[in-house]
């Protein structure tokens, strides 16, 4: 299995490098043809045939993650878009009511709504739907993919062993540990690293359930608000033009609500602690010092770290891979996570990645799941990009304040997957304030102009992607791993109904006063 | 070296209660205990995207497993051998050497799996990963075979594997404990054919008296072989061949009706023996009688 992921990516990543590179020295056939000019309904309908300007050909402003079709956008009819709820309702509602069907088919489920918004795309608009499913996979979807595939791959390989007793203190420590970690090496990583150690820490403990909840609440979602490493709705912005240091201003609002519910935390925990009546005795006679072992893969993560921050500082030109011009600072950037990647795994002992019950398979679920997520939403981002002239034009009319941008991006994040909300939302803020203009010139007026809406859209994803289990990927990998350990999870709505609307939504609601 | 106690690694395939009923032979030569294994593997019940753990199904497999496993134990003890049932959830490679490990086995025994139409071998990955990592003599059982021969299809069924054992050797380590791992199935072989392949690589373009030297070594060390088996009561029969290692491991193990192939694990170069596999991995792969082993 291992072999056969590892020449996947090698071959996948050599095969886009040398179409590239082949472009780009004009070795090969010219690259597809994309021009709006091409479709003869989009022509028809804006009236931009042969226009003049850059910002509207489609390899203009690409440099930061490309800007997409505005016209397009004005043309597609609002039912281009069910594809894209399908597959979401897909995500939200199988795995509650038909979960074995899901486990062994939702590849198949994927394919087929991302078929049905495919085919017809391509058949209406031809050449320039190629061109936008190419510039989705390879400007979003690849990057997306081979960062969390990396930080999985190395935060996989560290394992902290020996004996910690879980008292009050010593899991609100943990806690914290893991919110800071979860910015540095993404909320997957440092759930996966925290979680077994939290649950053999509290095993002798009889109520275990609120804690594996606060540890999705703070070290699967909200720790991970600080970089676009943190969690995948901000590494979509990251690639979308929003410098990786800008997503610090979030930093009052983690804190804010971090401390609530650290402070709830504590309060609970030490009522459980108390009412559970443990004596210091209970469980000491066997003592393990703690260690960690796979130590190296911290240097690995430097490189992960160092290569998306070098993505954003350098720029090194563009090349043109199958008609879409992606820097090359983009590439190398993937280049050396795959390297970090393959670099952790040949020299991590396998023993390590074993007692981590490490798994390929939630990393593989993300990657089928997603590439349908990715090719649905499509539509709907080119209608929000279209902004008052699209189709969703109601939305971003309704849509104005900033508390309104982090309430309805968090509401929808908490049951749909908090990146592809983000990416909508930031879409709707860009085509409501910019619409015209492309990505590359929106964006920074965004992040300077309209801070606040895009702190809003940012914070609203990444918190309320605790809301539900199934709004970030890491929380169902977390209950997974604690339910396999024997903790009695509450089910889909009782997470809901008894810890997130009574802890996380009123710290929502002391962070919109404080801050929107 | 005694088989005393067996880890018996099942998925519940076709014939896997046969193989088990071959495997219990061993009782004559010393087989006191047999470790019922399944594996659940954690991607059947966990990581349900989205959502989390299928228990119910977990608890299903498990029961399903027991109840089997309790069939089997009726016939295992009505041999007089002990027997005991561990089930697991988890990655299967890694929880079959940890039971064996917690266990104190002697001889982990794994199923082939299935061959399909598109397929040429008998090993998965996991097995793969458990011949490559197994400090214990590993057993890949292949009860019910179908391949292709020069007469056609033919389908075999190895059921009185500890009879006729192949001993492929290179002079190796290994291939030293693969001669011991025979001695400990002594009551039951009755005939082990001792087989070197001289590599048509290592001829190359070498002198024929060179060649001749190469050859009365590799005879006199086969011939030394068979000495220690038939000291052990084992009648055995040399046989020195030049090519391919693992084309003619094959020939042979053919034309002297052989029911099992033993072998110690081959292949120096890590990177190449990971990627591609040795001689003794290639054999298992290929090879539509069971392999044993000897690391």
């Amino acid at each position: 299995m291992r072999a056969r992921i590892l020449f996947v990516l090698a071959a996948l990543f050599c095969l886009l490098f040398i179409a590239g590179k082949a472009d780009a020295t004009g070795e090969k056939s010219p690259p597809i043809k994309a021009e709006p000019e091409e479709s003869p309904m989009v022509s028809a309908k804006t009236g931009n045939q042969g226009s003049e300007d850059p910002a509207k050909t489609p390899e203009a402003g690409h440099g930061q993650g490309g800007d997409g079709h505005i016209e397009l956008g004005e043309v597609l009819p609002l039912w281009s878009c069910i594809p894209f709820a399908c597959m979401l309702l897909s995500i939200a509602l199988l795995p509650l009511f038909m979960p074995e069907f899901w486990h062994h088919h939702f590849g198949k489920v994927s394919a087929f709504w991302t078929a049905s918004l495919v085919i017809p795309f391509v058949v209406k608009f031809k050449g320039i739907a190629f061109y936008e499913i190419i510039h989705i996979i390879l400007a979003d979807y690849v990057p997306f993919i081979i960062l969390l595939w990396s930080l999985y791959t190395v935060s996989g390989g560290i394992l902290l062993r020996g004996t910690l007793r879980g008292t009050p203190v010593v899991n609100t420590v943990m806690l914290i540990i893991g919110t800071f970690l979860a910015s540095l090496m993404g909320t997957t990583g440092a759930a996966m690293l925290m979680i077994r150690p939290f649950l053999r820490a509290n095993s002798h403990r009889k109520n275990r359930a609120f804690m594996v909840i606060f540890f999705i609440f703070l070290i699967a979602n909200i720790g991970g608000s600080l970089t676009p490493l943190g969690d995948p709705p901000l590494f979509l912005g990251f690639l979308h033009g929003v410098s990786f240091f800008w997503t610090l201003k979030i930093l009052p609002l983690m804190l804010t609500v971090s401390a609530l519910l650290l402070v709830s935390y504590f309060a609970l925990d030490t009522y459980f602690y108390r009412k559970e009546g443990i004596g210091l005795s209970r469980g000491d006679s066997k003592k393990e010092p703690l260690r960690i072992e796979g130590f190296h893969n911290f240097l690995f993560l430097l490189g992960v770290i160092g290569a998306v921050l070098m993505s954003g500082m350098v720029d090194w030109g563009e090349i043109n891979t199958l008609g879409v011009h992606r820097s090359i600072q983009d590439w190398a950037r993937d280049a050396i996570l795959i390297i970090m990647g393959i670099l952790s795994l040949a020299m991590t002992s396998i023993r390590v990645r074993e007692d981590n019950e490490f798994s390929w398979a939630p990393i593989i679920e993300v990657a089928y799941l997603f590439i349908g997520i990715f090719l649905t939403m499509l539509p709907c981002l080119l209608i929000l990009k279209a902004g008052p002239k699209g189709a969703l034009s109601f939305i971003i009319n309704s849509i104005q304040e900033p508390y309104h941008y982090f309430w309805v991006t968090g509401a929808l994040s908490g049951f749909l997957d908090n990146a592809p909300t983000y990416l909508t939302f930031f879409n709707t803020a860009i085509g409501s304030f910019y619409a015209g203009l492309t990505e590359a010139q929106a964006v920074p007026l965004l992040m300077n102009e309209n801070a606040i809406y895009l702190k809003a859209i940012s914070a609203g994803a990444v918190f309320f992607g605790a809301f539900s289990y199934i709004g970030n990927a890491p929380n169902f990998m977390v209950r997974s791993i604690a339910e396999e350990a024997g903790t009695p999870m509450p089910s889909f709505f009782g997470y809901i109904v008894k810890y997130s609307i009574i802890f996380l939504i009123p710290s929502f609601f002391i962070v919109t006063l404080l801050f929107f | 070296m005694k088989f005393k106690k067996i880890l018996f690694h099942t998925q519940f395939r076709q014939f896997a209660f046969n193989s088990l009923k071959t495997i219990l032979e061993l009782k004559r030569a010393g087989l006191t205990e047999v470790v019922l294994t399944f594996v659940i593997p954690r991607e059947e019940v966990a990581f349900v995207p989205y959502g989390g753990y299928l228990k119910d199904v977990e608890r299903y497999m498990r029961e399903n497993a027991k109840l089997r496993f309790q069939e089997w134990q009726k016939t295992i003890s009505r041999m007089g051998v002990g027997s005991k049932i561990r089930i697991k959830t988890g990655i299967v490679n890694a929880a079959v050497l940890s039971i064996a490990k917690e266990e104190g086995i002697d001889l982990i025994v794994i199923g082939a799996k299935k061959r399909t139409t598109f397929e040429k071998v008998y090993v998965g990955s996991h097995i793969l990963d458990v011949l490559r990592r197994s400090d214990v003599p590993v057993l890949m059982h292949k009860y019910k075979v179908r391949f292709e021969s020069d007469e056609g299809v033919i389908t075999q069924t190895n059921d009185r594997i500890f009879e006729r054992p192949l001993i492929a050797t290179d002079w190796s380590t290994p291939s030293e404990n693969a001669v011991e791992t025979i001695l400990g199935f002594k009551e039951i072989a009755k005939k082990g054919f001792v087989v070197h392949v001289i590599g048509s690589k290592l001829i190359k373009g070498v002198e024929q008296k060179e060649i001749d030297h190469i050859k009365n070594e590799s005879e006199n060390r086969l011939n030394a072989y068979c000495l220690k088996l038939k000291d052990a009561g084992i009648d055995a029969e040399p046989h020195l061949s030049i090519g391919n290692p693992v084309l003619e491991i094959l020939r042979l193990s053919r034309e002297t009706e052989s029911t099992m192939i033993v072998m110690g694990k081959t292949g120096k170069d890590w990177m190449r023996q990971y990627w591609l596999g040795g001689v003794s991995h290639r054999v298992a792969e290929l090879s539509e009688l069971p392999v044993l082993l000897a690391p």
